[in-house]
């Protein structure tokens, strides 16, 4: 099941129906902090917002573009700090009003994109992917031997707060900070949505699927590469300063791999063939990583897990998902499809309990080693590590659950595959 | 003062490492000419294409385009100077649909380029040119469907579209009637016939009914040399012709 | 002062011969299928662990032999059974796989052995110093390193450019298809290549394990510097890759020997810069530490003048 893209032409009167689902969303932001006020949501929601902003920017690439960049953290974190040493500027008296920050982050990720890419963009696909890991490392190397710049181990903090104020805000409070961020992120995602329909971001599309023949529609694909390259630093920049607003301080571990690598797991999950596959990616891997992180300890191979199964069942997203589902679901053909799915539930329940009970007791084992508590329980159920008969429980079940998929799943395609059969154009 | 040549390939020869493809090729073809290029597997005449369109440098030799050298040009740079390639395997953006195909085809030629400042949808005769492609082509009812599902005879007739679409006046299509059944062939055909008029055509062929219906003069390729060369009838009767195809036995037989 | 020097050549030979053993099993894994192998790093770490629990309860001749084939055949099954599946959904699926992989094996070694670095030693019989340098003793396993990468070299070489299978390999680098077409197994050869590739990274985590550190973080820390030789030596090229590691481990291993700072050695060349200005910060770089950086910063160069490569034969 993969994620097909197929653009039509837009005629005016749908006009209304493509910005719509804007102006809900406009709305959602507006009104999510009265439904949910605690400082904890607040804060997540902002995180949330910032891991979407830099997604999107990541699919520019990626989905986009076909081009991988494992170094795209870089942008986020160059023009995290340059807006944090705006913010610097700002604390010290400069007039430069923190809702301004995110253009400053937009200024730095465009300057060093256009840097940046000047090595990468005459690189071929596999080339491209591992040159600009190389030039990450090379980057967060140099960072942490400036301290001056990029505050060495410990980042550059500011005060959002200590600037100019705008119409009586101060932007110290959650809430006032959620407007700013929110509204930027906002204004971000539909920048680069229409992007997606400008010539230049059609081109980027042909490049993707056969930049050969680009070339021999008179465009130098490299160019078209760098192009993109650029714009997409701008935005990563932009969700950079969006950072610092949030969190009042940028270090070099914002730059490094693990948030590179969160981002791909976040725009990978959430589907690279769509426009909106990013934003349910970031939403969803913030939501679980601050849920999960802080209920257990095996989050890390959970994420890997996850990762590798979807690359193997799912290679298009969640998004992809729902796209090969809507239309079945639409034109009623989707209750076909629910016995034989209904019947892969008992395996699914299995393999993941089981999956998870594995984990969580080899994480609870590790901790024992490494002289934490023993005795409490494993999620909710007393189980003892140490002894053998939880192990055996969980291998079962895992067994089970995965050879009951086996045998359930390939009914469950031939069903999908006989529903959309009927809906082919 | 005579008018030059549309296509002009001198002394043009292309080697592999050790391997000789292409040697000592000399092509004219005239203004508004629809030039047959036909000869046994082998013989260079995709690599011919290759040369052409920049996508291989020569070894030795010159192409002249209305005059202009274009020996060593980039890909690009030729075909803004207005020389199309369609592929003999099919090329397209499999994810786009024939509708953007054929935009992304149209749109440096009616200027839309690199620009990020406007919307797509904005540039009325770019949306028009590809409409009319489409109409030409006869793809109107699939113009949603993604290039990659298509069936193969419309994905051929697609990738003609691609090369005419943007305008240009001198068109190569390399074997643009491979794989079609007899039906497939003559739309096929027509549309050649249709979309080329008032351009030059440069086609590789193998369907030699295909090639005497369509073709003002032939050329003839073997073994990297042209070895005939001249109005379909001259090389209808060429021995050399016979020979290069058909090997010493078509000499014992006639 | 000439001792010094030869120290440092030595010292950079052996870590260069141990970037060749993991670059040659990467470039022809990526050179021939078009997968980036994430994961090789990790295979070079498990690797070393596996070396360490074979070595402490058996002997390190045994775990010479059996680690990098338990860790060949690991990376046989991922191919044939995670890889070869992810195969039709194109190259960044296989790359993100690769990449998920990576992480798994990382924790798992984590669970397994503990977060800690574990004690893999140098095994007894190989523990003295071979010869000595203006005072200071060279170890013998060093040179035993440089032998068993040397060797490994050679076998490579011959292996492909002498036998059937190894002319088979090199087609299939640049045209697997028309591989396929003569009527070979290619499947098959790429099991066998994405197996071998990953039993030479068990190798080298084999012979390097114990003479620096096994630790959790080892797969991270050299992952990106071999990326950075194969796309340097050129993708798909065997010697290709021993220049480039050669020379990347000689210029790391200089770069970390020298204790001055970058105003310095620019003076010592002639350019002078003042220490206090506006890059002051850039000026009082020990270059010792900004040694991490030297591998990529030779990458950008190469690359900008040529996007192939030192040596390459399959760009896409």
């Amino acid at each position: 099941m993969s994620a097909t893209q197929t653009m039509s032409t837009v005629p005016t009167s749908s006009l209304a129906r493509t910005f719509l689902p804007w102006l809900l969303a406009a709305l959602l932001v507006a009104v999510m902090p009265q439904i949910f006020g605690s400082g904890f949501a607040i804060s997540l929601l902002c995180r949330m917002a910032i891991a979407a902003v830099f997604a999107l920017s990541f699919n520019m690439l990626m989905g986009q573009g076909g081009m991988m960049d494992f170094g795209h953290a870089v942008y986020l974190g160059l023009g995290g700090f340059l807006a944090m040493h705006a913010m610097r500027a700002a604390n010290a008296g400069w007039w430069i009003p923190t809702p301004a920050l995110p253009l400053v982050g937009a200024f730095g990720g465009v300057v060093m994109a256009a840097v940046g890419g000047l090595v990468v963009a005459r690189s071929t696909r596999t080339a491209f992917a591992m040159i600009t890991m190389g030039l990450a490392e090379a980057i967060v190397a140099l960072v942490l031997m400036l301290p001056r710049l990029f505050g060495g181990e410990e980042g550059i903090n500011a005060d959002r707060s200590g600037g100019p104020a705008v119409f009586g805000w101060d932007f110290g409070s959650p809430i006032e900070a959620y407007y700013v961020v929110s509204s930027w992120a906002l204004l971000a995602a539909l920048l680069m949505f229409l992007f997606t329909r400008t010539p230049l971001g059609r081109l980027s599309n042909a490049v993707r699927d056969n930049a050969e023949r680009v070339g021999f529609l008179g465009y130098d694909p490299a160019r078209v590469r760098y192009l993109i390259y650029i714009f997409s630093g701008l935005f990563a920049g932009l969700a950079g300063g969006l950072q610092a607003i949030n969190d009042e301080i940028i270090t070099a571990a914002n730059i490094g791999s693990n948030a590179a690598g969160a981002v791909l797991l976040m725009t990978f999950i959430g589907g690279t063939g769509t426009f909106i596959g990013p934003v349910i990616g970031a939403v969803l891997v913030t939501l679980m990583q601050m849920a999960l992180g802080t209920v257990t300890d095996a989050w890390q191979i959970y994420n890997g897990l996850i990762f590798v199964i979807m690359v193997l069942w799912a290679p298009g997203g969640i998004s992809g998902i729902i796209l090969a589902h809507a239309p079945l679901v639409r034109n009623g053909r989707g209750r076909l499809l629910l016995p034989s799915y209904l019947r892969t539930l008992p395996g699914f329940v299995l393999a993941i309990a089981g999956t998870v009970g594995l984990c969580e007791m080899a994480y609870r084992l590790q901790s024992i080693r490494g002289g934490g508590p023993r005795g409490g329980n494993i999620l909710f159920l007393p189980a003892d590590p140490e002894t053998v008969a939880p192990w055996v429980v969980a291998a079962v079940m895992t067994t089970v659950g995965i050879w009951l998929l086996a045998v359930t799943a390939p009914p469950a395609r031939g069903a999908w595959m006989h529903a959309s059969g009927g809906t082919q154009a | 003062m005579i008018r030059p040549a549309a296509l002009q390939l001198n002394g043009v020869y292309k080697s592999f490492g050790l391997v000789d493809v292409l040697r000592n090729v000399e092509i004219t073809v005239a203004a508004g000419e629809r030039h047959a290029i036909i000869g046994p597997n082998g013989a260079g005449k995709s690599t011919l294409f290759h040369l052409i369109t920049g996508r291989f440098p020569l070894s030795a030799g010159r192409i002249y385009l209305h005059g202009d050298d274009i020996t060593g040009r980039s890909s690009y740079d030729i075909y803004r100077l207005g020389i199309a390639r369609s592929f003999q395997v099919t090329s397209l953006f499999n994810r786009l649909s024939v509708f953007e195909n054929l935009r992304v085809g149209a749109m440096r030629v009616l200027g839309a380029g690199h620009a990020w400042w406007r919307l797509l949808d904005r540039y009325r005769p770019l949306r028009e040119r590809a409409e009319e492609m489409l109409e030409m082509l006869g793809l109107e009812e699939r113009r949603n469907v993604p290039a990659g599902l298509l069936a193969y005879a419309d994905q051929r007739a697609l990738e003609i579209g691609l090369a005419i679409v943007g305008g240009a006046n001198t068109i190569l299509l390399d074997e643009p009637t491979a794989g079609m059944s007899r039906h497939e062939t003559e739309r096929a055909v027509a549309l050649i016939r249709k979309v080329t008029e008032g351009r030059t055509l440069l086609v590789v062929e193998h369907d030699m009914g295909v090639v005497f219906d369509l073709a003002d003069r032939i050329s003839v390729l073997a073994n990297g040399n042209v070895i005939a060369s001249g109005p379909p009838s001259d090389v209808r009767g060429d021995p050399a012709v016979r020979t290069a195809y058909l090997g010493a036995v078509a000499e014992t037989l006639t | 002062m000439m001792d010094q020097l030869l120290l440092i050549l030595l010292n950079g030979l052996v870590y260069g011969l141990l970037l060749f053993m993991l670059s040659s099993g990467l470039t022809l894994i990526v050179g021939m299928m078009g997968v980036l192998n994430f994961a090789h790093a990790s295979f070079y770490m498990l690797g070393a662990y596996i070396a360490y629990t074979l070595s402490t309860t058996m002997n390190f001749w045994v775990a010479l032999v059996v680690a990098p084939l338990i860790v060949g055949v690991l990376g046989a099954i991922v191919e044939q059974y995670g890889l070869r599946a992810v195969h039709k959904h194109g190259h960044l699926a296989e790359l993100l796989f690769t990449f998920g992989l990576a992480m798994i094996i990382g924790e798992v070694v984590q669970l397994i052995w503990g977060r800690m670095p574990v004690p893999y030693r140098v095994p007894p019989s190989l523990d003295f110093p071979l010869f000595s340098i203006g005072g200071t003793a060279y170890p013998a396993y060093r040179m035993f390193m440089v032998g068993v990468s040397l060797f490994m070299f050679v076998v490579l070489y011959a292996a492909l450019a002498r036998t059937r299978l190894g002319l088979v390999v090199r087609a299939a680098l640049t045209h697997p298809d028309m591989v396929s077409m003569l009527g070979h197994n290619v499947p098959r050869v790429f099991t066998l290549v994405f197996g071998g590739g990953c039993a030479l990274a068990g190798l080298a985590g084999v012979i390097a394990g114990n003479a620096y550190q096994t630790d959790p973080g080892m797969a991270l820390a050299l992952g990106a510097i071999v990326f950075a030789v194969v796309v340097m030596g050129g993708l798909g090229s065997i010697s290709g890759a021993l220049f480039a590691s050669i020379i990347i481990g000689l210029v790391q291993t200089v770069s970390i020997g020298l204790d001055m700072k970058l105003h310095a050695a620019l003076g010592k060349i002639g350019l002078h810069v003042d220490p206090a200005g506006l890059f002051s910060d850039v000026w009082d770089i020990s270059i010792n530490r900004a040694a991490p950086v030297v591998p990529f910063l030779l990458l950008v160069i190469i690359l900008a003048v040529n996007p192939k490569g030192l040596a390459g034969s399959r760009s896409s």
